[in-house]
């Protein structure tokens, strides 16, 4: 790999991780969507850094897509019924979790392998896509399908806005 | 400067480690959601550079394909969980 895509590779590693950090503690559905854009963003060219360009481009529609939904200004928002303590676990958790596996890559010993593919790889993914890995494609397919479905009837019924504060 | 594998798992261990981060801070579960595609980001990134570095036997692009996949999940994900949260009316 040469010192181009390494800078490339790192540059895209820092936009998807300041992306991250700004989905965490921005407020805002537009500027939630804003960051998850710059998580996708920084995403796509890490993969294209690493000679991934049909995943990248997969990548930056699916998380465009992903963003335009998140910004929406129109869904409700719903709370957690978990308390404060136990959100702060779930960080101490998260955190512990980054430990293990930091920990795992930095003492694992990898396999290590000539890449022959081509910088986008097309053809070859279609080929296991359609022919190797079907099975699988038309399993993801059918999830996105059922969610669709299940996220269109979902949202055609209208919810008032103070229907929390009923409940209560 | 040049990446290796062991860089590769650390930014995807940084993501994957973030998503789990703001699914668990968040307290509006539709901003916990979005925690969802960073930690399939994690995920994705890992499988990349397994794909790119480490593909010893076997189908070289698994990796790549897995990562596509990964992308539209996590798509459907997000659609399915704003959608069930549902619209907020005027009524």
């Amino acid at each position: 790999m040469d010192s181009l895509h390494a800078i490339g590779f790192y540059v895209s590693a820092a936009l998807a991780g300041v992306g991250g950090i700004f989905l965490a503690f921005l407020q805002g559905n537009m500027r939630r969507g804003a960051a998850l854009a710059i998580v996708g963003l920084g995403v796509a060219g890490i993969y294209a850094s690493l000679s991934a360009g049909f995943a990248a481009l997969v990548v930056l529609v699916g998380y465009a897509g992903s963003a335009l939904l998140v910004a929406r200004p129109d869904y409700r928002t719903v709370e957690q019924a978990a308390g404060r303590i136990w959100r702060q676990l779930g960080a101490v958790g998260a955190a512990l979790l980054l430990a293990v596996l930091a920990y795992a890559a930095f003492r694992g010993h990898f396999a290590s392998a000539t890449f022959n593919g081509g910088p986008f790889g097309s053809v070859a993914l279609g080929k296991l896509f359609f022919a190797h890995d079907a099975l699988a494609t038309e399993a993801v397919g059918g999830l996105v399908l059922g969610s669709l479905v299940g996220a269109a009837a979902a949202w055609r019924r209208e919810r008032p806005r103070d229907e929390r504060e009923v409940r209560r | 400067m040049s990446v290796t594998l062991v860089s590769v798992l650390f930014v995807a261990a940084g993501l994957t480690a973030l998503g789990a981060f703001i699914a668990a801070w968040k307290r509006d579960l539709t901003a916990a959601l979005t925690g969802l595609p960073v930690m399939f980001a994690g995920a994705g990134v890992a499988f990349v550079g397994v794909a790119r570095f480490a593909a010893a036997s076997g189908a070289p692009l698994l990796g790549q394909e897995v990562a596509v996949l990964l992308a539209i999940a996590a798509l459907s994900a997000v659609g399915l969980g704003i959608g069930l949260a549902g619209r907020e009316g005027s009524r």
